[in-house]
């Protein structure tokens, strides 16, 4: 699956959704859907998680969605049980596994290929888990992803996305972003 | 200067409830009251305990102080008060998180910061333990504006500085000398 395919799918059908994309899902996101109910997290890598959470917790009638990198989830690994220990039902964690820290060089991330993401959140506590492999299966997967009973992980295998925030470092500046986003949900 | 003292956990909690009410005034939203994000700190255990009896707050546990950060700033984010409870070790553990959410983010967080080993009879400064003595000066390089709780009077400084965060849009702290009572 290409990322970007994913994240288009996840645009078009996404609603009032909140999406929190971070690290290589920034730059496809903000050229994808340049809204004001999105934040991307650059610069404190494998936050993106419990920024979602708060997100989660505070806006309880709004889908709070995550794109996580597995370089950054290795980052913040203890993000997973403290999700599944609040278990906000509007939450949900997708995973862009690629096997790589893409951004800085595709350098292997920890554990590679033999590490399964999808027994790592179940056992932390999440209430949906499963991997998704190709766009059909994500398809068939979406309305879990969009609606499912909180906290939802999935785990998809992603190829490379085309551009990385080093190659592309447009965007707005993240206190940009966190502002704008606070003034719509206050609206 | 008087010698520190304890500050009984009442006492901090009820001043906590008063600053989200303030903060809570003319919201639609009245519950929780507020929410405490905490990584478990050996000082302010008192406070944490008593904090498991009070249903008005809410009290979140992260497993690091990294991810109390990233909550917080959701929850700032929908208009939640919120306050970061963590322990010295916690602040040098995820100082570039602070950097990245509360100062480039411009997010107002909030921290009570435990001084576990402060000596009751020497300034931070002068502590024999790096923790201690490293705290303050930490803070003044990143810009941290920051007060000490050190005896029951200086609870007027955690509405002052929760205050102070809001108004300019970034971290404030106020570090707790002795263990709470």
């Amino acid at each position: 699956m290409k990322p970007e395919d994913v994240l288009q799918i996840i645009a078009d059908n996404r609603g009032t959704a909140i999406c929190i994309p971070t690290m290589t899902t920034s730059p496809a996101w903000r050229t994808i859907a340049p809204d004001d109910l999105s934040v991307g997290c650059v610069g404190f890598m494998g936050g993106a998680s419990t920024l979602g959470l708060g997100l989660a917790l505070g806006a309880p009638s709004r889908r709070v969605i995550v794109f996580d990198g597995d370089g950054s989830l290795c980052m913040q690994l203890g993000s997973l049980p403290t999700i599944a220990g609040v278990a906000p039902r509007n939450f949900t964690h997708l995973l862009f596994r690629n096997n790589v820290y893409h951004t800085s060089g595709a350098q292997g991330t920890p554990g590679g290929e033999g590490l399964d993401w999808v027994m790592m959140a179940k056992g932390a506590g999440y209430r949906m888990t499963f991997a998704v492999r190709t766009l059909d299966e994500f398809k068939q997967r979406l309305p879990a992803i969009l609606n499912g009973d909180g906290p939802v992980f999935a785990e998809l295998h992603t190829g490379l996305s085309e551009k990385t925030p080093m190659t592309d470092r447009g965007g707005r500046a993240f206190h940009e972003q966190v502002e704008t986003l606070r003034n719509r949900l206050q609206a | 200067m008087p010698l520190p003292e304890s500050v009984p956990a009442p006492l901090i909690i009820d001043t906590f409830k008063d600053v989200f009410r303030a903060e809570r005034a003319g919201h639609r939203r009245q519950d929780p009251l507020g929410w405490i994000i905490s990584v478990p700190d050996t000082h302010q255990k008192t406070v944490l305990a008593a904090l498991d009896k009070e249903r008005d707050i809410r009290v979140l546990t992260c497993s690091t102080e990294d991810e109390a950060n990233g909550v917080a700033a959701g929850l700032w984010m929908t208009s939640e008060p919120v306050i970061v409870m963590i322990q010295h070790a916690g602040l040098y553990a995820s100082i570039n998180t602070l950097r990245g959410i509360a100062m480039d983010g411009r997010v107002p967080i909030f921290y009570m910061i435990g001084l576990l080993s402060r000596e009751r009879d020497k300034d931070l400064h002068e502590s024999k333990h790096s923790m201690v003595r490293y705290a303050e000066p930490l803070l003044d390089v990143f810009g941290v504006p920051h007060a000490r709780l050190e005896v029951p009077d200086d609870v007027k400084y955690i509405p002052q500085y929760y205050r102070l965060s809001r108004e300019r849009r970034g971290p404030t702290a106020v570090l707790v000398g002795l263990a709470t009572s």
